[in-house]
């Protein structure tokens, strides 16, 4: 076949042999870091491994996590798409209509949001595609779309009273075994088979390839538009996911729901690995980076420091993920 | 060319034709929710008096509350017509955008709750100059040539009503944090001053263990109430801030079980608290009456503008009971907080 299957571009350069090449030099690295906060908060307080802390910070990681893994395809093969967290907007506010005023079924609802967040994502990618326009330019226009069609469904009013529908998904009790979220292990399922699809099959392999080098990876026979609508569909199917998990056990879904989700997942993704530029990036490291920033915002909080200071660390963390990526880049071209 | 022209005349022609029905239908339309003529000659705008009020934001149930007091106040009060027109995100620049428009239509009375006050300022002063009168509502532009405020609550009458319900609900006593929203939200910071300096003198065996702020985002105030909670087991209260952080306290108290072992009380809108005054997860929610406020935004522009005086025509207005005016000051008080409960959230429908 091409040369393509043959791994042109590993997602990692330079040796970890020892796991089999399993885990890139980045991920180790945020495995230290998080292993390392959970060391101090779990010294610096008599709290935070206990069952009740780990659960919050699982759940609140599950949603960003979810999107984070489409993110990770979508910028490995160099777009990105800043519409998700109005996408999430739109999801929810539907899906949480749909429970409370037709009283909807868990099936049904999970159903409506997958099929919501594919329908907004298949726009994203049809655009995109079809516009030949940088993908930011394209979402950003539909982040504003999105978000009008989010405001016109709730209709100046929030959805407030909305059952507990989805609550085996949620952040109450019913939506954990064991302290262990359902929306969480959900997203390390998801994550894990995303992690096999990129690293082992010709078509995972390919969204590496167009993110390396779009044109070269065409003329290689790389289908890249198919392969480009199904990365944004497939974000929009997490999106949908992730808003069922959002209106979990229920209650009050206010309009500002999603609104700046996306900087949240991307800072994530960053933070995880994945070059900007396209071209290297993994799911695992997404999920990393989503729980580095959890446990951050809750160390935070837990240790009574000023809240800003949750800015100031993912700031950090962000800068410092990109530098090396940009070193590393530098390092490769060099050699 | 000649033809060109032609064409051109043409057009010039036909658009004039459709913008003059236009503003024929803008006649119509307007002397139609005019109500009844009151015929004392305002402004530029037709026989009535049009107090237009610019919200921080158009759509959200606040704002639309105190809207459908305003057009109440319009339907009650011979010669008054409610323009009520707002941004569609709480964005200062297009807000004065709407402004400035305002201030090209002839409008009688303007009155904005401005998302920034220091922007605000300049526009405001351009409406005066042509002759407007100009207000505040809601939030107060205190560096401006605005005329006179209407102001929800005092300072003291918020954070004292949420300090005294919480401690009615821990029994006086206990450990408590906050979960606020914006850091730099001047209203939420001087209530958050009231209930410290409240709660060390009124309740010494009460204490405030930690203030967050979880932004304008609801599920972020339940995450770091979660955490709160987990951080001090032995935590007794919540107060939720802003209409955000108020239902989402009380739905981390819900989900972490805690519902009788800690009590909540926050600053939310009947319908976004009903259902967590009911289940308990809220002992009391403290707002004013965001329809009453709109009504009083709508009388006072209008008396403002007549030129009347606010005291005396107070005397006679028996609907606005229990509203106050300071002329030293010129804010105009709405009055005491509304304390909203499990038995009186029902009567409110915002």
């Amino acid at each position: 076949m091409t040369a393509l299957d043959e791994r042109p571009r590993t997602p990692r350069r330079g040796p970890t042999g020892a796991l089999g090449g399993r885990i890139t030099g980045q991920e180790l690295v945020l495995i230290g870091v998080i292993a390392g906060l959970w060391l101090v908060l779990g010294l610096a307080t008599d709290t935070f491994f206990q069952a009740g802390t780990l659960g919050n910070l699982a759940y609140v990681v599950a949603p960003i996590a979810l999107v984070g893994i489409g993110m990770t395809v979508v910028i490995a093969s160099g777009g990105i798409d800043v519409s998700v967290g109005s996408a999430v907007t739109v999801v929810t506010v539907i899906v949480a209509k749909l429970v409370r005023d037709q009283g909807a079924s868990f099936a049904v609802a999970l159903l409506v949001a997958v099929g919501a967040g594919a329908l907004l994502g298949l726009t994203n990618g049809l655009l995109i595609s079809l516009g030949r326009v940088h993908a930011i330019i394209i979402t950003f226009g539909t982040l504003n779309l999105f978000r009008f069609i989010a405001l016109r469904i709730f209709d100046s009013e929030q959805v407030a009273g909305v059952p507990g529908t989805l609550a085996f998904l949620g952040g109450g009790g019913a939506g954990r075994t064991w302290n262990v979220p359902h929306a969480f292990l959900l997203m390390l399922l998801l994550a894990a088979i995303t992690w096999w699809f990129m690293r082992n099959t010709p078509s995972g392999r390919h969204y590496y390839a167009m993110g390396g080098d779009r044109a070269a990876a065409r003329l290689a026979g790389v289908n890249v538009r198919r392969q480009e609508i199904l990365a944004y569909v497939l974000t929009g199917v997490l999106v949908g996911l992730a808003s069922t998990v959002i209106i979990g056990g229920g209650g009050l879904i206010g309009q500002n729901v999603g609104v700046g989700m996306e900087l949240q997942v991307i800072a994530a993704v960053v933070i995880g690995g994945t070059s900007i530029m396209g071209g290297r990036g993994t799911v695992l490291g997404t999920v990393l980076g989503a729980l580095l920033v959890g446990t951050v915002s809750s160390g935070v909080t837990i240790l009574h420091w000023p809240s800003q200071l949750t800015s100031l660390f993912v700031g950090v963390f962000i800068l410092v993920a990109v530098g090396t990526d940009v070193l590393r880049e530098r390092a490769r071209r060099r050699a | 060319m000649t033809r060109s022209r032609r064409h051109a005349g043409r057009a010039v022609k036909v658009l004039a034709g459709a913008s003059a029905a236009l503003l024929a239908l803008a006649g119509c339309t307007q002397k139609n929710t005019g109500g009844g003529s009151g015929g004392d000659g305002g402004g530029g705008g037709g026989d009535a008096v049009r107090v237009a009020f610019v919200p921080k934001i158009q759509g959200i149930p606040y704002f639309e509350a105190m809207n459908t007091g305003g057009k109440q106040a319009a339907q009650d009060i011979e010669g008054l017509e409610w323009v009520y027109n707002g941004p569609t995100s709480a964005d200062p620049a297009s807000q004065t955008q709407i402004v400035r428009t305002l201030i090209q239509q002839q409008v009688d009375t303007i009155v904005v709750a401005p998302n920034d006050p220091n922007s605000m300022a300049p526009v405001l002063q351009e409406a005066k100059n042509q002759g407007i009168t100009v207000m505040t509502s809601d939030t107060d532009a205190p560096d401006s040539v605005r005329e006179v405020f209407v102001s929800q609550a005092s300072t003291e009458g918020i954070g004292q009503a949420l300090t005294d319900q919480l401690m009615e609900a821990m029994g006086g006593s206990g450990k408590y944090a906050i979960v606020s929203c914006g850091e730099t939200a001047e209203n939420l910071n001087s209530w958050i001053e009231v209930q410290k300096s409240y709660t060390a003198s009124k309740y010494p065996d009460a204490e405030i263990v930690d203030i967050v702020y979880a932004g304008e985002d609801q599920a972020k105030a339940t995450a770091m109430a979660k955490d709160l909670m987990n951080a001090n087991p032995d935590l007794k209260g919540l107060v939720g801030e802003c209409t955000t952080s108020a239902p989402g306290v009380a739905q981390a108290v819900a989900e972490a079980g805690k519902i009788g072992e800690v009590s909540t009380v926050g600053l939310g809108t009947p319908n976004s608290m009903a259902e967590y005054l009911k289940s308990g997860a809220s002992s009391a929610s403290v707002l004013w009456d965001v329809e009453k406020l709109g009504y009083l935004t709508a009388w006072a522009g209008y008396h403002v503008n007549q030129g009347n005086d606010l005291s005396a025509e107070l005397k006679n207005a028996s609907e606005l009971e229990g509203v106050s005016y300071d002329s030293q000051s010129k804010v105009l008080l709405l009055g005491d907080p509304l304390v909203l409960t499990e038995q009186n959230v029902d009567d409110y429908d915002y």
